[in-house]
């Protein structure tokens, strides 16, 4: 049968420990990141209590900007290429950008809680702000085309080039706002602000902070790359006892009769 | 200052981190059962069902 | 590549000459845009003027889609894409002529809509050569990322749906830099507006590059 291509692991993938080692070493390290952030570490000279903020907010771009757009980008080109194409290649990008798309929401929501105490406005038409913002809707646009039921093959090779022309489009983005800004006002109004005097538990929950999230980045992309595998399969297997039934009606209207021996390879195995 | 943005940037990190995982670990349990019904040790066999 | 890229293109033109859907139907709503946003914007003469090059882009952009959809909705009949693709000709060729005749029907829109701007807002195009330049190269552009989005949704059931929320934030650069070189050509501060133009260059060269690679591989895709 043709969904043969498609390669079968026994009955749902195992979950692998290190998976979930990851797992558990990322929640631990956000619990201490979210400790030392809020309680341990004195305010900042110049920002306050605000500079709080920037233990999770750049981390979190970060996943959302490099991690997840690099695994989408790098993950939609291996597949594309004709050496490397495989399955596995297309449902890891489909993870990707699929995470990628809530960190993205996330960068944006603690970089406006962070703009409006500090710049006083929630929103402002920066270069990282515009091209976050617009990938979080590339992303979602992805996903959308991804949800069209279509044979596995083609929507892997239509999700790779939209991926590809993402990965393209976003640079583009981000040097046109920033133009836009610096023709327009003389100089971004928000010195990107990170001149943080760095030093001591602070440069320690900083770094912890990036630990945290790109532990959980990876443990939320090997969750989400085993739900695609799983539903690719549950797909398949119940387009093949459709296509039994299909085949079994199609015997009995002609009056062959229930023969067993002629199934279409049968459903399961 | 600031306080009460810090906090509620705090809380949407870790609420979202928590639901979007927990909401992934349960696709995949979902998705797990759908699997194992869909491909019953029985394999399917025309007419079998009826 | 080439002959056949005429090949298509003629073809396309022909159909659209004939069928009018792009006369009756992309031109009236272009301008529906202008008015529409127009009121949304208000009466007074002063914030229309300021706004007029962005009002401009937004109407060609909108069009761009509905252009896009026709453009695919003609290969969509009763086996003509696999007409098509069975024809031999050079997959590059189909989207260079794709492009091409889309690029054309942009191009006589924005005449229609240079006029509507005028007339609408009374403005005046200062440096024409810059506008003319900026318009030529952001339609380069709009029609390679619109016909190679066109292929990748074609023969989807919600086609029609998901078209707009794939391509147009990935023509928002050339909203951008359009509006602005327009808005420098307005107020005839040709100096601003040729900065524009080193955005809307290279998004028509990385377009046109990519779809005459992958136009292929998307095309076996659908």
């Amino acid at each position: 049968m043709t969904t043969d291509t498609i390669p079968r692991a026994a009955a749902g993938p195992s979950r692998p420990r290190w998976l979930s080692i990851v797992g558990i070493l990322g929640v631990i390290a956000l619990g201490f990141t979210v400790w030392l952030g809020l309680w341990i570490t004195p305010p900042d000279q110049v920002q306050g209590n605000l500079a709080r903020l920037l233990y999770i907010h750049p981390p979190i771009a970060t996943v959302a900007l490099y991690w997840a757009g690099g695994v989408a980008a790098a993950s939609s080109l291996l597949y594309l290429w004709p050496r490397t194409r495989s399955l596995f290649w297309d449902r890891l990008a489909a993870s990707a950008v699929e995470v990628g798309a809530v960190f993205s929401a996330l960068t944006l929501v603690t970089g406006s809680l962070w703009g409006r105490p500090a710049w006083g406005v929630w929103w402002t038409w920066d270069a990282r702000l515009t091209s976050t913002a617009l990938l979080l809707l590339l992303e979602l646009g992805y996903m959308a085309l991804r949800r069209v039921p279509a044979d596995a093959a083609i929507r892997a090779r239509r999700c790779a080039v939209a991926a590809l022309l993402v990965a393209v489009d976003v640079p583009i983005v981000h040097f046109s706002v920033d133009w836009w800004q610096t023709l327009h006002q003389g100089g971004t109004v928000l010195d990107p602000g990170f001149h943080l005097h760095v030093h001591g538990s602070m440069a320690w929950t900083f770094l912890l902070g990036f630990i945290a999230f790109s532990l959980l980045f990876v443990w939320l992309l090997g969750v989400r790359y085993q739900v695609e595998v799983l539903q690719d399969e549950v797909g398949d297997q119940e387009l093949d006892v459709s296509l039994a039934e299909r085949w079994s009606e199609g015997t009995e209207l002609v009056g062959v009769g229930a023969d067993t021996s002629g199934a279409p390879d049968g459903g399961g195995t | 200052m600031g306080m009460d943005y810090v906090d509620a940037g705090y809380i949407a990190a870790l609420v979202t981190v928590l639901v979007y995982g927990i909401g992934l670990g349960l696709r995949r349990r979902r998705w797990e059962r759908a699997a194992k019904v869909a491909d019953p040790a029985t394999p399917v066999t025309p007419g079998g069902r009826s | 590549m080439w002959r056949d890229a005429v090949l298509v293109a003629g073809k396309d033109l022909r159909i659209e000459a004939r069928s009018r859907v792009g006369l009756w139907q992309v031109v009236p709503f272009a301008v529906l845009v202008l008015i529409l946003v127009s009121f949304a914007i208000g009466p007074d003469t002063g914030p229309l003027r300021h706004a007029a090059p962005g009002i401009f882009w937004i109407a060609v952009l909108f069009s761009t889609v509905l252009s896009i959809q026709r453009s695919v909705a003609i290969e969509s009949g009763e086996g003509t894409r696999d007409g098509l693709r069975l024809s031999g000709i050079d997959p590059a060729g189909i989207f260079l002529g794709k492009a091409a005749a889309v690029a054309l029907q942009l191009l006589i829109l924005q005449i229609v809509l240079w006029a509507g701007v005028t007339f609408l807002f009374d403005v005046r195009v200062h440096v024409i050569w810059l506008a003319v330049l900026a318009s030529l190269l952001a339609t380069v552009g709009l029609a390679c990322a619109g016909v190679l989005y066109g292929a990748l949704s074609s023969g989807l059931r919600v086609r029609d749906t998901l078209l707009p929320l794939l391509v147009l934030p990935v023509l928002a650069p050339v909203l951008l830099a359009g509006s602005k070189a327009w808005q420098a050509s307005l107020s005839g501060n040709a100096g601003s507006g040729t900065e524009w133009l080193r955005i809307l260059i290279p998004f028509a060269v990385i377009y046109l590059v990519i779809g005459i690679v992958l136009y292929g591989p998307l095309q076996e895709a659908t």
